[in-house]
């Protein structure tokens, strides 16, 4: 392995890493435009410039590959020069239009401007004035004024989507990144432009002009959108509240990680987060007498069900849990079923609509958690719940999560069934047709609201963390779960989401010496699993 | 870049504004060109690189690059259309409109100048009743304004299709277009 010496300090790496990367391990920050580490060299924006000793002049470090005995310096005046140079190259036709712009605050052209440009403009010419505000699609809007021509969008759509729909069209100042007449980016990752787009040029239609990003919170936290459980950051407006009509989650962002999803997140993860500030969320626990429907405290709607899973013999009870809950919750639910000896549980529900999978990140499974209902032995024939509350075997049915009445299933035998059972209660955080047709319905948090783990498909335990409060008197599963266990007499042990899953680590051999500080922020494999191919 | 110059490339820059479209089923190679196309395309390590070859057929073929003609040549190249839009873009003498049948491009650049470029240039637009980059209604004639074509010895001069003009006057361009049909 080659050994380098970076601004003096030494660093090994692996054959074939350029400086770029070189630098970074060398806790040096080479600024750069056009490389990205997910994408092919374009050699493009020529901003990181470093001097290399014995070379006579500044050399581009991302395709320079490190060899031993190099010696770079990122900080000779020559290299500030030229850096201030190409920095005025880059900026002698954009706009100054950082005040109504949406990347200011998080746009590179004025965090590299501030600190390695600083120069007094001396363009008085009139600028080249391009489209602005074009919609490449559902997700995605262009300023091309703005354009830096880096072409990361461009190698995005080549390399990763391998859907080609961008490139740089015309040439010279009228450069401009487009799109083929008459096509739409409209891939399942078109999203991803916005975040490799170093400057406001490709901007995020849906997050637009909500909130300024430095009002943003963020929290660490993994998609539920499906079964890859691809690493995200949840960015939070909750200092300006009267922005986004008061919706408080305002956007997700990938969060990189090497065993899941790199550096990308699906448009369907990114989008799909609208649940959480709708206004179908269920705010309070609400009992259903025939037609009316009132709401209750937390202290009714507990002892309502704990004296449902007490008064049924246990073959009467059946439990629908929802592959969409925590780890935690599911330890909470294994914990009760065991005390109830309730044996009929099941967590599977066919969707109507089979989901969608592709080789890059998008899994059929629509779910976060399935393989931790699996480990926890939830795993059941949910039908044949179905069926026996249609029989009028099953006097008390509970449901977490699921709208039974948009499955698969035909919705006569749903409806029976709902209709068969005495007692139906719905866990979930958004109100549907099944929850409207419960007995009981307790409000869940969203997962943004609560800390928690997921196992996803390959068996990777993975931390979400909470960004904000939960809405109304919403809890957590296993909170409400261990509230149930409480009244029927179990000592109360579990005050946060951590203390279920130190329960779940020391239960069985699957989650063995699991933590959430050995999870740490990228998540930790359960004992026996294999991790998959990762994702190209 | 000034909005008069203009070879037809880079006079619309919006590529919808294109004059009309071929039609589809006519855009397509013969056996003997698509035998080239592949002959070409065996010339470079990465095939892609024939494609400034395979386009100028394409256009002496067709007419011009229609974004039928750049589907088309994707397709031969298994190209995503937006890349060889960006080639055809970026070069000047892919003809993105139907040009007139006749192509007259006279030099701007500094030595014609001197010599009285814009005067000939003045007297073409009046004469064609068409700004440089246009063509005549007529069909008839398509007039440019372009870089140097390298005869400065004999400034101001023009090229008419395959065939260039010297030493010209007012007088020996009206000679010039009366022999165009």
């Amino acid at each position: 392995m080659p050994k380098l010496t970076v601004n003096g300090k030494e660093v090994e790496v692996p054959a074939g890493t350029n400086l770029i990367e070189a630098a970074r391990s060398a806790g040096v920050e080479v600024p750069h435009y056009c490389y990205h580490p997910g994408l092919s060299i374009a050699g493009q924006c020529r901003l990181c410039m470093v001097d290399i000793e014995k070379t006579p002049r500044p050399t581009i470090a991302c395709n320079t590959v490190a060899a031993d005995g190099m010696v770079v310096l990122t900080e000779t005046d020559r290299v500030r020069e030229t850096r201030k140079s190409i920095m005025e190259f880059h900026l002698i036709n954009h706009p100054l239009d950082c005040p109504v712009c949406d990347q200011a605050g998080e746009c590179w052209l004025q965090i590299y401007y501030m600190k390695y440009g600083l120069y007094d403009p001396r363009m008085t010419d009139e600028k080249v004035h391009k489209p602005k505000a074009v919609p490449l699609g559902p997700h995605v809007i262009l300023d091309a004024e703005r354009c830096i021509l880096c072409s990361r969008c461009v190698r995005f759509c080549d390399e990763i989507t391998g859907t080609g729909e961008l490139g740089i069209f015309e040439r010279g100042d009228h450069s401009e990144i487009g799109l083929f007449p008459g096509a739409e980016l409209d891939n399942k990752y078109s999203g991803n432009v916005v975040d490799i787009c170093p400057v406001g040029a490709l901007t995020d239609r849906d997050f637009r002009f909500q909130v300024r990003v430095w009002y943003l919170e963020t929290a660490k936290s993994v998609c539920p959108g499906c079964a890859r459980g691809c690493n995200i950051e949840v960015h939070v407006n909750r200092r300006r509240p009267h922005h986004a009509e008061g919706r408080r989650v305002a956007r997700l962002k990938p969060r990189f990680n090497a065993d899941v999803n790199q550096w990308w997140i699906c448009d369907a993860g990114r989008y799909g987060f609208g649940s959480v500030d709708a206004k179908d969320r269920l705010l309070v626990p609400t009992r259903r007498d025939g037609e009316t429907t009132s709401d209750a405290t937390w202290d009714e709607a507990i002892a309502a069900v704990a004296a449902a899973v007490r008064r049924f013999p246990p073959d009467e009870v059946g439990v629908i849990a929802s592959p969409r809950m925590s780890n935690e919750d599911l330890v909470a639910l294994r914990r009760l079923l065991d005390i109830c000896t309730i044996q009929r549980v099941a967590f599977g529900v066919p969707p109507r609509v089979p989901g969608d999978e592709d080789d890059i990140l998008i899994r059929a499974d629509k779910s976060p958690n399935a393989q931790g209902a699996e480990l926890m032995g939830l795993a059941g024939d949910a039908r044949a719940i179905l069926g026996a509350a249609c029989g009028r075997r099953l006097k008390c049915l509970w449901i977490f999560g699921h709208d039974l009445l948009a499955s698969a299933w035909p919705e006569a035998e749903v409806r029976e069934a709902l209709d068969g059972a005495e007692m139906v209660i719905f866990t979930g955080t958004n109100s549907n047709p099944t929850s409207e047709r419960a007995h009981w319905v307790l409000p869940a948090a969203a997962w943004v609201e609560r800390d928690g783990t997921y196992t996803n498909f390959e068996g990777r335990v993975q931390r979400f963390r909470q960004a904000v409060e939960p809405l109304g008197q919403a809890l957590a599963e296993w909170e409400m779960l261990g509230r149930v266990l409480a009244a029927l007499g179990e000592a109360p042990s579990a005050t946060r989401a951590e203390h279920w899953f130190r329960r779940l680590a020391t239960a069985g051999p699957s989650f063995a010496g699991l933590s959430y500080q050995a999870l740490g922020d990228t998540g930790r494999l359960v004992a026996g699993s294999v991790a998959a191919r990762a994702p190209r | 870049m000034s909005e008069t110059d203009g070879a037809p490339s880079t006079s619309n820059r919006t590529p919808a504004a294109h004059a009309g479209l071929s039609d589809p089923a006519t855009t397509v190679f013969s056996a003997a060109q698509l035998t080239e196309v592949r002959r070409l395309q065996s010339l470079y390590p990465d095939p892609r690189g024939a494609l400034l070859p395979v386009l100028y057929m394409a256009q002496e073929t067709f007419g011009w690059i229609s974004l039928e003609v750049e589907e088309y040549v994707a397709g031969l190249f298994s190209l995503s259309p937006a890349h060889v839009h960006e080639v055809v873009t970026f070069y000047t003498l892919y003809f993105r409109e139907r040009p007139g049948r006749h192509v007259v491009s006279v030099c701007h650049n500094l030595s014609c100048h001197l010599a009285g470029a814009p005067g000939i240039i003045a007297h073409l637009k009046r004469r064609l009743g068409v700004d440089p980059g246009e063509t005549t209604e007529d069909g008839r004639v398509t007039l440019l304004s372009v870089e140097c074509l390298c005869a400065c010895e004999a400034a101001p001069m023009m090229q008419v299709d395959d065939r260039y003009e010297l030493n010209l006057t007012p007088t020996t361009v009206d000679r010039i277009l009366e022999g165009l049909a």
